[in-house]
């Protein structure tokens, strides 16, 4: 079957300024797909390839094998599309925006906006200019869901999003994946991505760093946790644990770096009187390390964080 | 496709309207001083040819104080154009480029519309715009010239009208061919604006600049005025210049906008 998206050696330059460079990967068809990468990363050049707005230098993308290019219209008519900066029609209200977007498209059911935007507590009647950034936000979701899309192209959704809404955003996903959805989401934040995709590409200045199954993203993502005990924190017998990447003490408190689950940590831990645990979602910056540790790329000297180091297994 | 046009539409009618509301003021304005233009008749003459040969050739056709005189020197030649030049060299500068800048273009090609429909409907919207304020034009000066005996025939005021459409439209043809090129509505505005000045100043004092009077024909003034707005009807070759620049700006825009990235 061929894939929903297919990037071919896709590379888009801006004179002396960074594109993205020979993208090579595939999208199946009902697959959820992250693009995760630092702001500047070529993210929204890549989406941007893939609507038609700018024309690769060379190499190739298509999507549901039609050359976006030649067939705009056909391949449009499949996508929903979520900018990242969105811009709308100050003037318009709600409503009168998404009647536009719907005379534009065929067969959008307008019951179907009207009960998206009820379940994103959209109130269409307002103008757009007086609106807040969120729900500015969820006009854009009405518009990019509206038409039943067999690819949603998100860059950076939940930016604005507030938590209720954000909800409403994955389950509207959920169902619609249940029909096949395919969708293509930029991020630069690891639990968007973690929270909805079936597979990661990691992408940095420009270039493709890995692509990965969720699982095994999770399995090798870089955890932080900060241990507090009731005495001199025992970092010795965290050591040993095949998990830790990095132990650092200070008083009573242990940071440590663990790569995978941290369930034998934990389990370590419970040995000891714990006084607090504080975690923190595994950054962006962790990832690379993790690959970049990896491969080679970068001397492990330049990364940050890896100073006293002397604990590793 | 209908909801691309009605969007374009929508777009328009307010500048449109307040525009248009101008149009007609400055006419009502202008037929209210005729009679005391006409009285001091004699006057005014003797104080026009006074002023310097290119001083006078642009405030004042030859014939100022008649009606065909006085409405094109006051009119047609100055406040009218630069009413309708403001109009549509500020719509077709805000249609591509305006709305680039602002991001809305993104999502508005995201749909199932191609660049060229996009151009289309926004051009046709623009033409509307400029045929309606013309047509403000032609019937304020058929319902308030009469009035201050400022009267013209009919025939007569809707071809100088048409003219002062096209004239528009050659303009506001640059300005949109020059957005939908670069996406910066400022260049757009400066680079018609700008033209639109230089041309009518070397049209207006080429007749007494002698290195000037060369240049003349490449002022689209000099297709819109000459031999004369309001006397002879329609010159078809001043009808298929200002067209031609109109439909040229409408082919570049086509052909630049198509081609092009667009700014993120």
């Amino acid at each position: 079957m061929t894939p929903v998206i297919e990037a071919s050696a896709l590379t888009k330059l801006y004179g002396s300024a960074r594109g993205v460079e020979e993208l090579t990967f595939d999208v199946p068809q009902g697959e959820v797909f992250g693009f995760l990468g630092p702001n500047g990363a070529g993210k929204t050049t890549t989406i941007r390839t893939m609507l038609d707005f700018i024309r690769p230098t060379s190499g190739t993308i298509r999507l549901f094998g039609m050359d976006p290019r030649v067939d705009g219209v056909r391949v449009h008519a499949r996508v929903g599309y979520l900018p990242g900066e969105l811009a709308l029609y100050q003037r318009l209200t709600g409503e009168e925006y998404l009647r536009t977007f719907a005379s534009l498209r065929d067969g959008v059911e307008w019951s179907y906006v009207e009960d998206i935007s009820e379940r994103l507590l959209l109130d269409m009647t307002r103008r757009i200019k007086d609106l807040s950034h969120g729900n500015k936000q969820k006009v854009g979701l009405v518009q990019a869901f509206m038409h039943r899309p067999d690819l949603l192209v998100l860059d950076e959704p939940t930016q604005g999003l507030d938590p209720l809404v954000q909800q409403t955003f994955y389950s509207l996903l959920d169902e619609e994946r249940g029909r096949g959805l395919t969708v293509f989401l930029s991020s630069h934040v690891m639990p968007e991505v973690e929270r909805v995709c079936d597979r990661v590409a990691i992408v940095r200045e420009g270039r493709l760093v890995a692509v990965e199954d969720i699982g095994r993203l999770k399995a090798h993502a870089l955890r932080r946790l900060e241990l507090h005990f009731d005495t001199p924190a025992p970092a010795d017998s965290f050591a040993g644990l095949p998990s830790v990447r990095e132990i650092h003490t200070h008083g009573d408190a242990l940071s440590l770096s663990v790569e995978g689950p941290v369930d034998a940590v934990i389990k370590q831990a419970a040995r000891f009187t714990v006084v607090n645990i504080e975690t923190k979602e595994p950054s962006l910056e962790d990832l690379f390390l993790t690959y970049f540790g990896d491969d080679g790329s970068a001397p492990e000297s330049d990364a940050p964080g890896n100073e006293g180091q002397g604990a590793m297994p | 496709m209908s909801g691309l046009l009605a969007k374009a539409m929508r777009d328009q009618r307010r500048g449109m309207i307040g525009w248009g509301v101008g149009v007609a003021a400055v006419v009502l304005m202008y037929a209210a001083f005729y009679p005391s233009i006409k009285e001091s008749a004699a006057d005014l003459q003797a104080y026009m040819e006074n002023l310097p040969d290119a001083i006078r050739s642009i405030v004042a056709g030859e014939d100022y104080t008649s009606p065909v005189g006085y409405l094109e020197s006051e009119f047609f030649n100055t406040m009218g154009a630069l009413i309708v030049l403001i109009f549509t060299i500020g719509a077709g500068a805000r249609s591509i480029a305006g709305e680039e800048e602002s991001g809305t273009l993104d999502l508005l090609l995201s749909t199932p519309v191609r660049r060229r429909q996009v151009l289309a409907t926004k051009a046709t919207a623009i033409v509307g715009a400029a045929v309606a304020l013309a047509v403000i034009a032609a019937v304020s000066i058929t319902l308030f010239g009469p009035v201050f005996d400022l009267s013209v025939p009919l025939a007569d005021i809707v071809a100088a009208c048409v003219m002062l459409a096209l004239l528009g439209l050659s303009f506001g043809g640059i300005a949109f061919a020059v957005g939908a090129a670069t996406g910066r509505r400022a260049i757009a505005d400066a680079a018609a604006g700008g033209l639109a000045v230089v041309t009518f100043i070397v049209h207006a004092i080429g007749p007494t600049v002698q290195w000037l009077r060369p240049l003349r024909p490449l002022s689209p003034f000099r297709w819109y005025q000459d031999p004369g707005l309001l006397t002879g009807g329609l010159h078809l070759r001043n009808v298929l210049v200002l067209t031609g620049i109109a439909v040229g700006s409408y082919v570049v825009a086509h052909v630049a906008f198509e081609r092009r990235d667009l700014a993120s």
